[in-house]
């Protein structure tokens, strides 16, 4: 396993993972979705979560986004082992830490995209109005959706829905951001320019972001691929090394 | 605050995104509509009742002694008329009621019931001819000689329509039914002979057709009498809304009777002129079709197979008149009267209005219209609290109705008379008159009873058309005690009584009628206190409680109501609960994202219960706002009475309901209380839902 150096100063983790097992019960049927996982991500990292289905991706990223709990094993968010936590406290870990970015991007169908954006701020009760109008205007200027605050999600495009949603997890201004295949229900265009705004945002404000994607394109993005087989952890490699086992395993096949 | 304004314009743009609450919505507005409709409906049948009770008999309370084994009921009740403890001295009551501060007028009261004998055609006639062989006992002229032989043909007439009458009847049945005394007193009252020695003792052939042949005819009713005794001056001054209608009130001081107009009509009316005011006014008022309409239909064909009332009346000079008028007017050449009465009677929707006018005018001059005439005596037997029968002779002053309820049969069921006079019936007597009557008694038990009075014994009062009718207990009386005949007319002589001979006299119970009535329920307590306080208990009862049966008619009404909007509720508790279901359940992913990017339970539980809340609040107010105009159009149009008996209770033919603010407070709380209940378990269900849902693809 290759273990990468973190890219800021900051030596503690966001995201420590250790000997996490994750095992569903369907029926009788006990189904193990990790089995073992252990990972750290350290504060600004860009991090990539590959692997084919099933391999334990949106598991571990539920994990981690606190929105789940571990068999066994310790995960731990900003310093904080979640198993201790209560679902206000991991609720609130939710609310102020950690941004989501959802496949299906998720916006609240009757509210406008200014709304949806303002939402998470409206939760957070942290700023008067016109703080929460500059923040959530500064947004999404930088998606580049400040023309349509007025809209309802369903006038807009699938890429400029993912962009609100992009703005919506970034609002809060989160240590972390969880993106569970962001790229997935986008063309690759728009994919591309979705995946471009979150690492200019990554660079800008140092945001951590974890996203799951099996675009080798995507991948090549972040700063490391991990890579998930079977519920373990394969290895922690580079975009570069990702995109040649890619293509061997394509040649494989 | 950000937060409530998201939450409440979420759950405005929710409110028609989807049909599940459109459904929801309907139900709340039907619901609403209904609870502002029949609150308002009940509450103005609440007041027009109240109206109805207050102005006519009750009053705002009544009073009876404590003592009493029954409670009052004004309008009776199932079981005959309440068992009511007397009160010995009405002045006594009074006095004590009348300190206290909010009461204007107390009224002496006693209601009972007795059945009367409407008197039949034969009876009748039979009076008219004893009247004129007594008038021609003094003297006899010429005229009075011709007018006897007028009626005794008259008579005559009538046995023979009798007997073939009694040979149709008895070749219909199967087996000789007739008492063969009757057959035999027929045959006699049909033969020459009795006619020829008609004129020897001319009071004992009358009596024979009297006992014998007047049973015979059955055409006389037995008619209900509920009778309210009453300081007659007193009550017409303190409810208002009784009127006088045909004849006089009954004067100050004088015994007498009212007949509720509605009574008047119903009971001593020819029937077959009854009959066609009452399809006239089905016809005209109702809009009804003689063709469509069976009931109508039974009551032509009644006038059609009962002649023989009109027959009766009929002298030999009036059926010749009789005759010539409807050969006119039919332009027929029969000379048989029944055969010209049933084509005369033959009416459709075409001929009816014509034939209506045609009959008043044509053939009810020649008829008696009333079997009672306004005037005339009233002999009433009626049983006193301990159980024997006492008869007492009322002059029947004139018709009365209460303003708004002429049609109804409840509120014209209850005829007035002088308490004195239902003191008597009732078997009770002033100090004065038990003075006079143990001086009588005395009196009668040394000298024989007179020639008159044996007579009057035997036969009834004089010129009393019903007294012969109801025969069987006043002679029964007047055997048992020889003496009660002399007294009763002793005592009608007397009749003249003073306000102090009312006052002093016993009462059954009494109404009270208030200045201020909304202080109602005070005053029952305090009035109750101060008639304890003075030794003379008192049960205090509102007209509510005193209408019993009838007062509780609206609670019945309101029960209903209550009932229908609580089955309505109950059925919208179930559905909005499960379309609330149905919509969390769509919802499921939108309130996973939700609690994913860090809304709390409690935000999607408030999110929930506001959506119910505005959607309750929206309908209900729209369901409100559409009750109002209903009930401001019912208001204006009014719901008929579609049956006279509802009369009463609407007041008048007509209800019209007005809107109060309580009626929409109600169904606003109402609903809201529903739609908040029906959501509490979708809500606490949406609370669950793990912010795990966010994470599932479309897929």
């Amino acid at each position: 396993m290759t273990q990468l150096t973190a890219v800021s100063g900051a030596n503690r983790p966001i995201v420590s993972l250790t000997d996490v097992i994750k095992t569903y019960t369907l029926g009788k049927v006990e189904v193990p979705a990790l089995r073992g996982l252990s990972l750290d991500v350290y504060p600004g990292e860009f991090i990539s979560i590959a692997g084919p289905s099933g391999s334990g991706k949106t598991t571990a990223l539920n994990l981690i986004g606190c929105v789940d709990t571990a068999s066994s094993g310790v995960v731990s968010v900003d310093g904080q082992d979640t198993k201790t936590l209560s679902e206000r406290q991991l609720t609130d870990l939710r609310l102020h830490t950690i941004g989501f970015i959802f496949q299906s991007f998720n916006l609240v169908s009757v509210l406008s995209v200014y709304q949806n954006v303002e939402f998470p701020l409206l939760l957070q009760r942290k700023l008067n109005p016109k703080e929460r109008e500059q923040r959530v205007m500064t947004l999404l200027e930088q998606v580049g959706l400040d023309k349509h605050v007025k809209h309802r999600p369903n006038e807009l495009s699938g890429g400029q829905r993912q962009r609100v949603a992009v703005a919506r997890a970034l609002v809060t201004r989160p240590k972390l951001v969880l993106a569970d295949e962001p790229t997935a229900n986008l063309d690759s265009v728009t994919g591309q320019n979705i995946i471009d705004l979150m690492k200019e945002l990554n660079r800008k404000e140092g945001t951590t972001f974890i996203f799951s994607t099996h675009d080798a394109k995507v991948m090549n993005h972040a700063n490391a691929v991990v890579r998930l087989a079977d519920g373990k952890i394969l290895d922690r490699i580079t975009p570069a090394e990702a995109q040649k086992a890619m293509a061997a395993g394509a040649e494989g096949h | 605050m950000g937060q409530l304004k998201l939450l409440v314009q979420v759950a405005f743009r929710n409110l028609f995104a989807s049909w599940v609450n459109v459904i929801i919505g309907g139900i709340i507005l039907f619901g609403t509509v209904l609870v502002v409709v029949g609150g308002a409906v009940v509450d103005s049948l609440d007041e027009s009742m109240s109206r109805s009770i207050i102005g006519s008999v009750a009053g705002h309370l009544q009073v009876y002694s404590e003592k009493s084994k029954d409670s009052l009921a004004l309008y009776g009740n199932m079981g005959g008329e309440a068992d009511l403890r007397v009160i010995e001295r009405f002045s006594d009551i009074k006095k004590v009621l009348e300190q206290h501060p909010n009461v204007k007028t107390v009224v002496p009261m006693g209601t009972n019931s007795t059945m009367l004998m409407s008197g039949n055609t034969v009876d009748l006639t039979l009076a008219r001819l004893r009247d004129l062989y007594k008038q021609a006992a003094a003297g006899e002229t010429p005229e009075l000689r011709a007018q006897i032989d007028s009626l005794k043909t008259h008579v005559r007439q009538m046995i023979a329509l009798l007997e073939k009458d009694l040979e149709r009847r008895n070749a219909l049945a199967a087996e000789n039914a007739m008492d063969p005394a009757d057959l035999r007193a027929l045959e006699r009252a049909r033969s020459q002979e009795f006619w020829d020695g008609f004129e020897k003792d001319p009071l004992a052939s009358l009596e024979l057709l009297e006992n014998r042949i007047a049973p015979l005819v059955t055409d006389g009713d037995m008619v209900p009498l509920r009778y309210l005794g009453t300081d007659l001056v007193n009550y017409q001054k303190t409810f208002d809304r009784m009127r006088i209608v045909d004849g006089t009130a009954v004067p100050e001081g004088q015994r007498g009777l009212l007949l509720p107009k509605f009574s008047y009509e119903e009971f001593f009316k020819l029937k077959t002129a009854r009959r066609l005011d009452i399809i006239k006014e089905a016809r005209d008022v109702n809009h009804r079709k003689i063709a469509e309409d069976p009931e109508l239909q039974r009551r032509l064909k009644e006038n059609q197979t009962q002649t023989r009332e009109l027959l009766f009346q009929l002298d030999p000079l009036k059926t010749q008149q009789a005759i010539a008028r409807l050969q006119k007017v039919l332009g027929s050449t029969d000379t048989e009267l029944e055969k010209l009465l049933v084509a005369f009677f033959t009416m459709d929707d075409a001929n009816f209005d014509a034939r209506y006018q045609q009959f008043y005018a044509e053939l009810v001059p020649l008829l008696d219209l009333y079997r009672l005439r306004l005037g005339d005596e009233l002999t009433i037997t009626a049983f006193t609290r301990t159980g024997y029968a006492r008869s007492a002779n009322v002059k029947v002053y004139g018709t009365f109705e209460f303003t708004g309820m002429e049609k109804s049969q409840l509120a014209g069921s209850l005829s007035l008379m002088d308490i004195i006079t239902f003191r008597e019936l009732y078997g009770y007597m002033t100090a004065d008159q038990k003075d006079e009557l143990a001086k009588l008694q005395e009196a009668s038990g040394v000298t024989d009873v007179a020639r008159e009075d044996a007579e009057a014994a035997l036969f009834g009062e004089d010129s009393s058309l019903v007294a012969e009718t109801s025969s069987g207990s006043i002679d029964e009386d007047a055997q048992l005690a020889g003496s009660s005949q002399a007294r009763r007319q002793q005592e009608l002589a007397l009749s003249k009584y003073t306000q102090q001979d009312i006052d002093d006299g016993v009462v059954l119970h009494a109404a009270i009628m208030l200045k201020d009535p909304d202080t109602l329920e005070q005053t029952m307590v305090e009035l109750q206190e101060a008639s304890k306080k003075a030794g003379l208990p008192l049960k205090v009862v509102s007209w509510h409680q005193a209408s019993d049966l009838v007062g509780q008619i609206i609670l019945v009404a309101k029960l209903v109501l209550y009932a229908a909007v609580f089955i309505i509720f109950v059925v919208a508790v179930v559905i909005i609960n499960n379309s609330v279901m149905m919509a969390t359940l769509q919802r499921v992913r939108e309130i996973g994202t939700m609690r994913a990017i860090g809304a709390h339970r409690g935000f999607v539980l408030g999110m929930v219960l506001l959506e119910t809340t505005v959607l309750g609040l929206v309908f209900g107010a729209a369901g409100a706002l559409l009750g109002s105009l209903a009930v401001k159009g019912l208001g204006m149009a009014g719901i008929p009475a579609f049956h006279e008996s509802l009369y009463f209770f609407f007041s008048g033919p007509r209800l019209f309901p007005t809107l109060q603010a309580s009626n929409i407070i109600t169904a606003l709380v109402i609903v809201l209380g529903v739609s908040a209940f029906s959501t509490f378990y979708p809500a606490y269900l949406a609370t669950r839902v793990s912010p795990l849902q966010a994470m599932q693809t479309d897929e």
